[in-house]
């Protein structure tokens, strides 16, 4: 049989028409009026909430997973999961009962042992969970609904733990997941919150599509941050991926998406003036940004260079620099942020606005700095961090350092600070990021706020003074002896200086004004309680 | 005919066993380690570094490389190292986007380019000759992003004729699928079309000075006759490389279109491959690409022969 032209032509296209419908594109229709369409600020493409510590996949996990604990609008631990739980006299020994209607989305109730697996395995990978895997003798499950923490010795902070906010956050998994070592994805999207993960309209790097879990119980207290009730009041949310911001923008304002995270700062104003469009900070907080330095190497292994950092920087040029509209923006002192129980003043008088370029100066000479190259990792992709690297790095030769720029893309920078060995051999001297303003509120579970050396995170900074009493805080028992001692831990980090702040900055997303029923809590984005129209 | 496509196809094999290598050794080369953007900007380098050992990068890049060869060989293309989808299944979700668009600006770039460079012949210095000069150079100049940006604040969301953004596969639903492709095609044939044109022009120039359409004017041959059917076959070779050798330029302009037209397709595939690190789709996708591109140009060689009997293989 001989093909025709037209034969191959209609071939080839049914080819690439099946390859786009393999996936089962078409099913399952829900009306516009009950559909959600978000944008969210990046690309989801981990799905395993414990593997990575990604925000986009914890907001993944906050939709399909639950938590024994969530933290309200207060940041006060309270039951999620959990229905009761009581503690022994000697605080030796916690016993947390699940509340009843759990049940998975494949019909299978949940059990203890679910949660048992769930907390070993977060307790591999997370700072906070390795601390409550350090302190723990033994974790077990009594019965179906019942399980048990023995501590070896009591542990004050532990339900503040188990609920904190700062990823990876504890989700609750079935227990065959749960039991793959935590360098392992779990991709079965099968939790027990309050949306499930719609496997068949899933498109990684365009669309995912999660439907109501008609089945989930939901607390009787009202919603409040990660706490209260998950009550869903849409039927479907589609979170699309749009990469480019601009556009994003011009889909909202034509009423394609209802919900945009990651804005156009220079465009914002047009924004604030369409009569249909709203913008909220949704995480009043915002995010503290830093520059951290290597401790390892010269010139910051010398604290007089790392304390003239601190006279140098100037918080309102480098927000100007990277984030130019001044009501998004603000200067933090506080090593614990701004918005956090333990900020506090101690020690803060390094603080001046404009910076003291005279002492910064003087405290390099007195450093003995030489003129030794300082590499600044600069990832050209990231807008923020391009442009506050390059200010950093004009305010470092004002200062008579000779800074150089190493720019790459964001995938480059993390690679290259990983790496311990001198500049000459492809090592870095400084970098900037930045937190959520709460997580630099939990100095036991904060990967920033450590200070054990080749323990630490990237920078390696070491301070067996300011690790000691981090240490004292784990056992503090009230929240008048954590803020005592998160004084004291501030005043010997700005002596050290483990890393500089260069101010706080908010985030606005904007939503069609039909939307209504966000939750406002840090690192997480909640989509239960929206509701459309 | 037969011994030379055999040889086409054979160095064609040659030149993908080489893009294979480069672009192996380009991307294991080049800084960037997946494991650290997988686990996230707060992760520990232990875990990281456990991430790293469970995907087999610390094992030896000859290893690696046997690795991927043998997929290649066996027409696999692995997982994708984040989504641990197979690199086919999203190659498949992602061509008919891109193969919409591609095809949609090919029609539209060829049919108006040769028309306008054939018509800017007829009269050198005439008004539509002047317009030609005046189009290519905007074509040539506007950057893809501008135009497209353009042409979504005038058209979608101004005067709301078009949607801003998306794709609708054909099956879907006909009429937004191509709705939702006019403003890209658009964008990406403006200097496409300027290209054509040019080189169609300055080809029919050539042409139309020599001798049998001197005859043909002379005998009386009516001057479309003239134009479409003596002319313009015989000003067809260089029109048709230069087409070819475009299908590069296109592939490059797909990449920035889709992204600002948010299309699903191959481009926007790439470009977050990339930002992730995420090598099986980069390897997959650059494969495509370029065996695509060697294909279509030696169909393009191909075709010479059917435009000017004179080209014998």
């Amino acid at each position: 049989m001989k093909a025709s032209r037209r034969d191959v032509l209609i071939g080839g296209a049914s080819v690439a028409a099946g390859g786009y419908f393999s996936i089962g594109a078409r099913a399952q229709n829900v009306p516009a009026s009950r559909t959600l369409n978000v944008v969210k600020s990046t690309d989801l493409r981990v799905f395993d909430p414990v593997w990575t510590t990604a925000n986009i996949t914890a907001d993944h996990g906050a939709m399909i997973y639950d938590t024994l604990f969530g933290l309200d609008e207060n940041y006060q631990a309270k039951g999620q999961m959990v229905g009761r739980w009581d503690v022994s006299e000697d605080k030796k020994t916690y016993t947390f009962e699940l509340r009843d209607g759990l049940g998975w989305h494949d019909g299978s109730p949940v059990t203890a042992a679910d949660c048992v697996a769930s907390i070993r395995r977060w307790g591999e990978v997370d700072a906070g969970g390795q601390l409550v895997m350090s302190r723990a003798q033994d974790i077990s499950k009594k019965d179906d609904k019942t399980f048990e923490v023995k501590l070896k010795e009591p542990f004050g902070a532990l339900i503040d733990v188990l609920a904190k906010l700062s990823t990876p956050c504890l989700f609750v998994m079935r227990e065959k997941d749960a039991k793959r070592p935590g360098t392992e994805q779990v991709s079965d999207n099968i939790g027990s919150g309050p949306f499930i993960f719609n496997k068949a309209l899933a498109k990684p790097g365009v669309s995912f599509t999660y439907d109501r879990n008609p089945n989930y119980v939901p607390r009787n207290e009202p919603p409040s941050g990660m706490a209260g009730g998950k009550a869903v009041k849409v039927d479907r949310i589609v979170w699309q991926y749009i990469a480019d911001s601009q556009t994003g923008m011009a889909a909202l304002q034509a009423g394609e998406i209802d919900y945009l995270e990651r804005l156009p700062m220079d465009l914002l104003p047009v924004l604030e003036a369409d009569p249909n469009i709203k913008v909220d900070i949704l995480d009043k907080g915002g995010d503290d940004a830093y520059i951290r330095v290597n401790f390892l190497h010269k010139p910051f292994n010398n604290v007089k260079a790392r304390q003239a950092l601190l006279y140098l920087v100037d918080q309102e040029g480098f927000m100007r620099a990277a984030f130019a509209d001044p009501r998004y923006y603000k200067p933090v002192k506080s090593l614990f942020g701004n918005n956090n129980p333990i900020s506090n003043d101690e020690s803060t008088g390094w603080y001046k606005p404009g910076g003291d370029l005279e002492k910064a100066r003087q405290l390099f000479k007195d450093s003995g700095y030489a003129g030794e190259p300082v590499v600044i990792l600069q990832p050209t992709n990231s807008p923020w961090q391009d442009n506050a690297s390059q200010y950093l790095a004009s305010i470092l030769r004002k200062a008579g350092v000779n800074a150089q720029l190493a720019p790459s893309d964001w995938g480059g920078v993390v690679t290259r600070r990983a790496n311990k060995q001198p500049i000459a051999e492809g090592g870095w001297s400084m970098f900037i990021s930045l937190d959520s303003d709460y997580s630099h509120g939990e100095p036991l579970t904060t990967s920033f706020l450590l200070a054990n050396g080749e323990k630490a995170w990237y920078g390696w900074p070491q301070d067996d003074q300011y690790e000691a009493l981090r240490s004292k805080y784990a056992d503090a028992a009230s929240l008048d002896e954590r803020k005592a001692l998160a004084r004291q831990m501030q005043a010997r980090w700005w002596d050290f200086v483990g890393a500089v702040n260069i101010g706080t900055r908010q985030s606005p997303v904007a939503y069609r004004k039909n939307i209504s029923g966000f939750i406002h809590i840090p690192e997480v984005i909640p989509m239960w309680n929206v509701k459309k129209g | 005919m037969l011994n030379y496509l055999i040889r086409r196809l054979m160095s064609t094999a040659l030149v993908m066993l080489l893009v294979g290598l480069f672009v192996f050794l380009l991307l294991r080369m080049s800084p960037g380690d997946p494991a650290a953007i997988i686990a996230g900007d707060t992760a520990t380098p232990e875990v990281i570094a456990g991430i790293r050992s469970k995907l087999g990068l610390n094992d030896p890049l000859v290893v690696q490389f046997m690795r991927w060869g043998w997929n290649i060989v066996n027409l696999e293309l692995g997982n994708s190292i984040f989504s641990e989808q197979p690199v086919l299944t999203l190659l498949g979700q992602r061509l008919q986007p891109t193969i919409s668009l591609s095809a949609l600006t090919l029609i539209l770039s060829i049919s108006t380019g040769v028309i306008y460079g054939v018509l800017a012949a007829r009269r050198p210095e005439g008004l539509v000759d002047k317009s030609l000069t005046l189009f290519s150079a905007l074509g040539f100049s506007i950057p893809v992003f501008v135009a497209g940006y353009f042409l979504v604040y005038w058209f979608a969301i101004g005067l709301k004729w078009f949607p801003v953004q998306g794709y609708t596969p054909i099956e879907q639903d006909p009429v937004r699928w191509i709705t939702q492709l006019i403003l890209p095609t658009i964008t990406l044939s403006l200097s496409y079309i300027a290209l054509i044109a040019r080189i169609t022009k300055s080809s029919m120039l050539e042409v139309m000075s020599d001798d049998y359409i001197r005859t043909a004017v002379a005998k009386g041959v009516p001057e479309r006759t003239i134009l479409f059917t003596h002319a313009l076959k015989n000003a067809g070779v260089p029109v048709l490389t230069v087409i070819g050798l475009g299908i590069a330029y296109l592939i490059s302009g797909v990449v920035i279109t889709e992204t600002v037209y948010n299309i699903p397709g191959i481009g926007r595939l790439i470009v977050d491959a990339i930002n992730n690190r995420d090598y099986p789709i980069i390897e997959g996708v650059l494969m495509l690409c370029s065996g695509a591109y060697v294909l279509i140009n030696l169909l393009i060689d191909l075709s010479y022969s059917l435009i000017d009997p004179r080209i014998r293989y």
